[in-house]
């Protein structure tokens, strides 16, 4: 019934009528002939799933004070702080490797959660770069309304292995990398704001529009990239500053849909659950959910809540749906179908709206997914307030290819790691090594470690590490919550890169009563003690019997009192 | 109970050896532990001229002058001398604002080469940095008086020129230097004239100087004054309050950032950087001797208003009714004078600027297709200006196009320099370039020295109104060259040195930039407050068990000493 009367509402036809081969798939190469470029691809996901990449390209010129799709803010940023090569990450939630497979762009877009920053700075020493990175790292905390600006020194590492300049660098000599991360940061719609505002169509036309904070940040996972770094074409001949700005998300298709149905909340009835009767102890009042019954419907004005209005007409838009080749498609009139593979493609139209729809599928359509090259987690071990360990557990799935690894770890400056624990369970495994040991206050430690894992095996990289103990002032408000560690990266010689989630550490906790207790109990103690010898000195000593009466006068008060009471009562 | 054993009597010396233990308990804690806490817990304040200060504030330090020197050029005018002392006399006595006088100097030109026309000085003065043409002079021209003989038959006249600070003044050919009538005349026109070519820069200064001190300085625009009637003189007060709250703050360097917004996704270029190199360039560039100046642009598309301002459709034609705009009536859009205050969507436009000296924004807006052609009511320019902030334009695009040209975006260019030009507080009444930039560089001096002076006194009260703070050294330092760029401006000013390295400007701009240097310095914000209860709370656990004992044991000395004391003396009577 729903999916009849929506085919009615949004006028919507079998593209499958219109739909021819082109062969051109868009690469992943260099766009530089249009000022901006913007895609959108939508791939289904097992388990009722979605994935959106949303990714928007704008070409600029350097040295120039003269913007048009460039956005002026970031290239105000960059010129200030001579930052050549720009990566700024803004994620939440985790990516379920297992059941969703390799990530998108090779993991290129994705960041640790909350807040990752790298950029190549340009400076003649290590002293004047930091400076510059201070400058970047306060500029960019303002435009994007994120505290980065807390990236400080003890944040910021400066990886060694992991990270390579992604454009082209007239002199990558006096190019510095710095590399800081806010794990905590909570990514909320005040950063998507300024996100939106970078763009050209400013989310009023082309895939922009879409965007919705309520939306993205209820996905199970997203993340918001900015990457900036100069591009040259292959002859070297034509160069520009590209901005490429990508949000990927993965959206639970029933929980969007419930959303709209229902926008509080509250338990199905009874008889519309899908109970599994095959259990013996779920029949009656018990139900056990029986899940993946079938391939919901959707259409984008549904999981985004907002249909995407027209195109942008400042550059070319793409439309792309990655869905099983069985499965029905239908897309808004005024557009044509470019099918390659399991790939669609749609154009959009100029000015009206657009929606695809894609209708209930039951049984569901197989999926299949490219596994990822290693699958990682992260952990502590250890139990106490003294010390701890850390445990990641990487797992090569592949039944042929060794891969080589490089493991990045950026620690806070209070949790003090034994390199001579530094243990993996596959001999031979560690490759090469960089470490860089912290100074209280200073910096943190750094680890880089080179491994190689053997197919269809799993390592395990272990360490110990101790905690400090804070000074009073060094302790957040919620000091109790524990401290956020940053998510360590993994990059394959391949070039993908996953990243495990963050950890919580718990530091021992002062009572923060405690400096005025101290105040109360020392002064006490000296009180006492001053009391004492002073007393000794100025009193009189006189035997016990020798002391005059003094209390005579107040004892006969007292039995006036007495007495006068007794007569009240008397009285009454 | 027991009949009371007396206790053997207290012997002298036990009583003088409490006394002296408590004495010395006393002076440990007046002598070593009251000193002690002081040196601990004081705050260091570094030691301020705070009388210098205050009478900077007060305008008391320095009275500004502000002398212009016209140089006069009269090749076949016979005693030049006389009648320049005439003008000299009229000016003077028309002048009641003394802080800004005319001189006349007869031309150095002229006593040298009598017969060499004014051409050479002409040349030498043409729209550059006001004091180029004169290095070798040390006080610069402002302006030079040319007389020569008009037309005959005609009046007396004067010219100015859009580019040099020449003033071409014809006299009568009738002009006899003989009579007294004639003389009489000449010399009121010419003082009329140099009057009303300054009045503005004139009324501009005496309003910054009185707006600044609190003491009541000598009236502005006192009724007298030659160009203006008795009583148009509120008018003016208010005219040039208007002006004045224009004027962005002074900078050594502005951000000029030039924005097209438009409300949809056309047009998608512009020629901004050639439009800015041929039509504000040059502008710029004369400035550059006050001010310096970053620039860059950008386009912003589908900039809506904010939301309250809606244009209303008015057709060309009243009798029709207004529903008829979709049939294609000929008509327009027009923004009401209310919207303009709220017409910059600060919200949703990126106008933010990361330089650390002030932005000035200068926007083109491209309405909607369906809202063309937009104007703004009772202007001609179809432009405003924001006060301190900037300047926008409502371009209406003849066709739908997607490139602005050169052409289309030479008018917003210059309205945007006319209004650069009044929100730097440039006078803009002569014509003559030049002449208006020496004003602005007179009137840029007497704002620094004025806003230094007022930081100087918002710094003197804050030391005075928060005894808890902090004072550093470097806020002594800073202080100290403020009073001396203070000094050496004012010295400049009274000289008529006002641009060029070491004159009043740079001397102010020094001033200034000290100033708010010790104002604001860091380590002073950190801790102004600190309340007394936490003092307390950590003090009273101490002070309190130790204190007691003391204070009773003093009491009980004194009113022992007392007793000793009346005792001798009654025994002393009684003897």
């Amino acid at each position: 019934m729903r999916l009849l009367h929506l085919l009615s509402a949004v006028l919507l036809f079998p593209s499958a009528l219109t739909s021819f081969v082109a062969a051109a798939d868009t690469p992943e190469s260099v766009q530089l002939d249009n000022d901006y470029d913007e895609s959108l691809l939508l791939k289904t996901l097992p388990g009722n799933s979605v994935l959106a990449s949303f990714r928007f390209v704008s070409n600029g010129t350097f040295n120039d004070h003269h913007h048009t799709v460039f956005p002026r803010s970031l290239a105000q940023i960059l010129e200030h702080s001579n930052a050549r090569e720009l990566h700024l990450k803004f994620s939440l939630g985790r990516w379920d490797a297992e059941q969703w497979g390799a990530q998108i762009w090779d993991g290129h877009t994705g960041g640790g959660t909350g807040v990752e920053l790298w950029a190549w700075v340009e400076a003649d020493d290590d002293a004047a770069a930091d400076k510059r990175w201070t400058t970047l790292t306060n500029a960019l905390s303002g435009l994007f309304c994120a505290s980065l600006n807390f990236i400080d020194s003890t944040r910021t590492i400066r990886p060694v292995l992991s990270f390579q300049p992604e454009g082209h660098h007239a002199n990558p000599d006096r190019l510095h990398l710095l590399h800081g991360g806010l794990p905590r940061e909570p990514v909320c719609t005040e950063n998507l704001t300024p996100f939106l505002k970078l763009l050209p169509c400013k989310g009023r036309a082309g895939i922009s529009s879409l965007l919705d904070g309520h939306r993205l940040f209820d996905a199970q996972w997203q993340t918001m990239s900015i990457d900036v770094k100069p591009v040259c074409n292959s002859d070297g001949s034509q160069c520009r500053l590209q901005v490429v700005q990508t949000v990927d998300m993965v959206l639970d298709v029933e929980r969007s849909l419930q959303r709209r149905d229902s926008p509080v909340p509250k338990p199905r009835p009874l008889d519309q659950l899908n109970c599994d009767p095959t259990r013996s102890y779920g029949s009656g009042d018990n139900c056990f959910p029986q899940s993946n019954l079938a391939d919901l419907p959707w259409s984008l004005s549904e999981i985004f809540g907002r249909p995407l209005h027209g195109s942008c007409p400042l550059g070319t838009t793409d439309v792309c749906v990655v869905a099983p080749a069985d499965r029905q498609v239908f897309a808004s009139q005024a557009s044509a179908e470019i099918k390659t593979g399991d790939k669609r493609c749609y154009t959009l139209p100029q000015k009206s709206d657009f929606d695809l729809l894609l209708p209930r599928q039951s049984p569901p359509l197989p999926i299949e997914v490219t596994p990822p090259p290693l699958y990682a987690s992260r952990s502590f071990t250890g139990h106490g307030q003294e010390r701890g360990g850390v445990q990641a557990v990487i797992r090569n799935p592949s039944p042929t290819e060794t891969v080589k690894m490089i493991y990045l770890e950026s620690l806070p400056w209070f949790m003090k790691p034994y390199l001579h624990t530094l243990k993996t369970t596959i001999p031979n495994s560690l490759v090469d090594l960089y470490y860089r040991p912290n100074l209280d206050r200073q910096r943190g430690a750094h680890l880089e470690a080179a491994l190689e894992i053997p197919p269809n095996s799993t390592l395990t990289l272990t360490y110990d590490f101790d905690k400090s103990v804070l000074r009073y002032t060094e302790y957040p408000p919620d000091a109790n919550r524990g401290f956020d560690i940053a998510p360590a990266v993994i990059t394959t010689d391949k070039g993908y890169q996953i990243r495990t989630t963050s950890l919580l550490l718990n530091l021992p906790t002062p009572d923060f009563s405690m400096p005025y207790n101290t105040i109360i109990l020392s002064s006490t103690v000296m009180a006492l003690a001053f009391g004492s010898v002073f007393n000794l000195l100025v009193r009189r000593l006189v035997g016990a019997e020798e002391v005059p009466l003094r209390g005579q006068k107040l004892r006969g008060l007292v039995a006036k009192i007495k007495r006068l009471g007794e007569g009240k009562r008397k009285a009454e | 109970m027991s009949d009371a054993k007396i206790p053997p009597s207290d012997t002298p010396e036990n009583a003088r050896t409490r006394s002296w233990v408590v004495l010395s308990f006393w002076s440990v804690v007046l002598l070593l532990g009251v000193p002690l806490w002081w040196c601990t817990t004081s705050i260091y304040r570094a030691p301020l001229p705070l009388n210098e200060m205050q009478s900077w504030a007060n305008g008391r330090a320095c009275r500004a002058e502000f002398p212009l020197l016209v140089d006069v050029e009269a090749p076949l005018l016979p005693d030049p001398e006389h009648l320049l002392k005439t003008v000299q006399h009229a000016l003077d006595d028309a002048n009641d604002f003394s802080a800004h006088h005319l001189r006349l100097r007869l031309s150095r030109s002229q006593s040298e080469t009598s017969g060499k026309d004014g051409r050479s000085v002409l040349h030498s003065t043409q729209l550059t940095s006001p004091s180029d043409g004169h290095s070798d002079e040390d006080e610069s021209v402002a302006a030079i008086l040319r007389l020569t003989p008009g037309e005959s038959g005609s009046t007396h006249s004067y010219q100015l020129n859009n580019s040099s600070r020449v003033i071409d003044l014809y006299y009568s050919p009738s002009y006899n230097p003989s009579s007294t009538a004639s003389s009489t005349s000449l010399s009121i026109f010419i003082s009329n004239t140099l009057q009303e070519i300054f009045a503005e820069e004139q009324q501009m200064i005496s309003h910054l100087l009185s707006s600044a001190t609190s003491a009541p300085s000598p009236s502005p625009s006192a009724p007298g004054t030659t160009n203006s009637s008795n009583g148009s003189n509120k008018v003016n007060v208010a005219e040039v309050q208007r002006k004045m709250s224009r004027i962005m703050r002074y900078s050594p360097t502005y951000h000029l950032t030039f924005s097209l917004f438009t409300a949809s996704g056309t047009p998608t270029s512009w020629e901004i950087e050639r439009s800015i190199d041929d039509y504000l360039q040059p502008l710029l560039d004369a400035l550059s001797g006050i001010s310096n100046f970053t620039v860059d642009s950008q386009v912003q598309f589908y900039a809506s208003m904010s939301p309250n301002v809606v244009p209303s459709w008015v057709p060309d034609n009243l009798e029709q009714s207004e529903n008829l705009q979709q049939n294609g009536q000929p008509g327009k859009w027009v923004l009401k004078r209310d919207d303009l205050s709220s017409f910059i969507n600060s919200a949703e436009w990126p106008l933010a600027s990361i330089t650390s000296y002030p932005t000035i924004n200068f926007i083109v807006y491209v309405p909607l297709e369906e809202q063309t052609p937009l104007y703004i009511s009772e202007s001609a320019t179809n432009a405003f200006l924001l006060p301190q902030w900037g300047g926008v334009m409502v371009l209406n695009p003849s066709k739908p196009t997607t490139h602005l040209s050169k052409d289309d975006l030479k008018p917003a260019l210059d309205i945007f320099a006319a209004q650069l030009m009044s929100l730097l507080g440039a006078p803009s009444h002569p014509p003559s370039l030049p002449i208006r930039l020496d004003s602005l560089t007179r009137q840029r001096s007497a704002e620094l020295l004025t806003s230094a002076s007022s930081t100087l006194g918002s710094l003197y009260r804050l030391t005075k109104a928060l005894p808890s703070i902090s004072i550093p050294t470097s806020v002594s330092t800073s202080v100290g060259s403020t009073l001396s760029s203070l000094n050496n401006a004012c010295r400049e000013l009274k000289r008529g040195r006002f641009s060029g390295p070491g004159g009043a400007l740079e001397e102010g701009r020094n001033a200034a930039s000290q100033a708010e240097k010790a104002f604001f310095e860091k380590s002073m914000v950190g801790q102004v407050y600190f309340p007394e209860e936490h003092k307390v709370a950590v003090y009273l656990p101490l002070m309190g068990p130790v204190g007691v004992p003391l204070l009773m044991s003093a009491v009980k000395e004194i009113m022992k000493l007392i007793k000793d004391w009346k005792i001798r003396r009654a025994g002393a009577v009684a003897a």
